[in-house]
């Protein structure tokens, strides 16, 4: 008999609580339980990336491969949370201009996956992009378009961060 | 795929998590990053009654120096948090073999003691329950035949853990502890060449900490896979030198994915200790580590690819070795 457990889980910002059992997937609580259908279900094992999330250390997380019971307590932002007040996140406004999006199944994770990505390592290299887009594999087309994307997400990202440093540029 | 119903404890010390698991007698699977084992459970090629969390013990945590210069690694740090950690970045090989397991959403969930415990693999258990049904169960299914080899009375089913070549070559040692208290243990002497009881660990046992020694030499790491960043190994090999580049005083070439344990390739070493390390010894040692590898189980790949793998990767690991300049740990 596997018990039943109350967990407190923030997604996005907003603190939920919700009833799990010990073998529920953070998969199935996004998706069945909260309706944030954006994370996609694909391999379930580990290997395709369409499931990711991106945990509290601001790391990409596979949530197929997540318990729900072990992010108790814990934030993930999933693909509903990127986007700002002010519009699409800079990845997802890259990934946009360069069409990088066929069919559309992977391009959640592609896009959790290189904001993680980011977060942590602002100034990514077209290796270190590579690397990380190793795990989240598009079905459809490609990486190129998803890999120019991100390079161009990097250049974004660090003239913003100039901007707010210095005012905008002149001339 | 779903996950079959399972409890699941949080213990809150490595003498509770022991206890868990050894009360449960061999019911209960420790739960680290979970990236091996909650797949294997949605395959049901395990079927524990209850999961014990295990990673966030404070017992398995942190990256400390050891003894005489060494490091002394908790076996629930994060794959990813390893390659950030300064000194395991000085320590060449040790890097390459981490970063190469599976991909960084793998590296950010998986542990380096779920990676020494990952079981071996093989193109026919490694699969659902459903597939797997459409054929009479093997040795490590409890059935009497090997679908791989069917002539093999035995499994050889393939350990892929990349870490493991690795730290078998720089010597690594691990701390276990058990119902029966702690033991220190050779990583070498960890493995056997059995693919369904591939490791020693008794029942209730966990390693707790891998001690890897100072080496003043060199390492390095070469694996070659289908794709380079997702999938395991077609062969993977592992080397420390330590001496002068060209004469090195001692040698340690282990390769992995060729057995169900690392395989350390002696007539390779031996004839690098004899002759050195030059151009022409590096073919001929590569040559020579056919007569280390024996009969070798080609899973995933024809017959006879394997024995090419790891003599071109020996080959360019020697090269390597010949050439890097890090002075290891
Ligand atoms: C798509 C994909 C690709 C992969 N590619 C690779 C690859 O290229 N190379 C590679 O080596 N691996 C690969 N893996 C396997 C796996 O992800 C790694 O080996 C990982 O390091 C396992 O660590 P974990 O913490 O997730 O282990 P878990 O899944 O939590 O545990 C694995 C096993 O070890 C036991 N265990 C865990 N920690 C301990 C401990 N401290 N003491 C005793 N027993 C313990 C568990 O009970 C379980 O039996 C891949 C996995 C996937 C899904
Ligand atoms: S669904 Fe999680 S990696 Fe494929
Ligand atoms: S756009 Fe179709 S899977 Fe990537």
């Amino acid at each position: 008999m596997t018990h039943r457990q109350f967990i407190t889980l923030t997604v996005n910002g907003d603190r939920r609580e919700v009833v799990v059992t010990p073998e529920m997937l953070l998969l199935d609580v996004l998706r069945d339980g909260f309706g944030l259908t954006g994370t996609k279900r694909g391999c379930t094992s580990g290997a395709c990336g369409v499931c990711t999330v991106q945990g509290d250390d601001g790391r990409a997380v596979l949530s197929c491969l997540s318990l729900a019971i072990q992010w108790d307590g814990r934030s993930v932002t999933t693909i509903e949370g990127v986007a700002g007040p002010e519009g699409l996140h800079p990845v997802q406004q890259a990934f946009l201009e360069f069409g990088a999006v066929q069919c559309g199944y992977c391009t959640p994770g592609l896009v959790m996956t290189v904001k993680a990505l980011l977060d942590r390592t602002p100034a990514a290299d077209a290796a270190a992009i590579d690397e990380a887009l190793a795990g989240a594999i598009c079905r459809c087309t490609g990486h190129i378009k998803v890999k120019e994307a991100a390079r161009q997400a990097v250049l974004r990202l660090q003239a913003a961060a100039q901007e707010q440093a210095h005012g905008p540029a002149q001339g | 795929m779903q996950l079959p119903p399972f409890d699941y404890a949080v213990p809150r010390n490595l003498a509770e998590a022991v206890d868990r698991l050894a009360a449960s007698a061999g019911n209960a699977a420790a739960l680290a990053g979970g990236t091996d084992l909650l797949v294997n459970l949605k395959y049901r090629l395990v079927a524990p009654a209850a999961l014990v969390a295990i990673r966030g013990l404070p017992e398995l945590r942190g990256v400390r120096d050891g003894a005489g210069g060494g490091l002394d690694i908790g076996a629930g740090e994060l794959l990813a948090d390893l390659l950030e950690h300064p000194r395991i970045a000085a320590l060449g090989g040790l890097h390459a073999a981490i970063r190469a397991v599976g991909s960084q959403h793998i590296r950010n969930l998986g542990t380096l003691g779920g990676n020494l415990c990952l079981p071996t693999r093989c193109w026919y258990t490694n699969q659902s329950e459903a597939w797997r049904t459409a054929r009479t169960p093997c040795w490590k299914t409890e059935g009497l035949v090997c679908h791989v080899i069917p002539s093999s009375t035995t499994c050889r089913a393939l350990n892929s853990a990349d870490t493991a070549p690795m730290l078998v070559a720089l010597g690594a040692s691990l701390v276990l502890r058990g119902p029966r208290g702690e033991r220190a243990l050779p990583l070498a002497d960890f493995y056997q060449d059995d693919g369904v009881n591939q490791h020693t660990l008794q029942p209730g046992e966990l390693i707790v900490r891998v001690l890897v020694p100072a080496v003043a030499g060199r390492s390095a790491f070469r694996k070659l896979a289908a794709r380079t960043g997702l999938d395991y190994g077609y062969a993977s090999v592992a080397g420390v030198a330590i001496g002068p580049a060209r004469r090195p005083r001692e040698l340690r070439v282990v390769a992995g994915s060729v057995a169900s344990r690392p395989v350390r390739l002696r007539h390779a070493e031996a004839l690098v200790l004899e002759r050195g390390l030059t151009p022409e010894t590096i073919e001929a040692a590569a040559e020579a580590t056919r007569a280390d590898l024996g009969e070798v189980t080609n899973l995933f790949s024809p017959p006879g690819y394997k024995k090419r793998v790891v003599r071109g990767l020996v080959a360019k690991l020697l090269a390597d070795l010949a050439t890097t300049k890090e002075r290891a740990a």
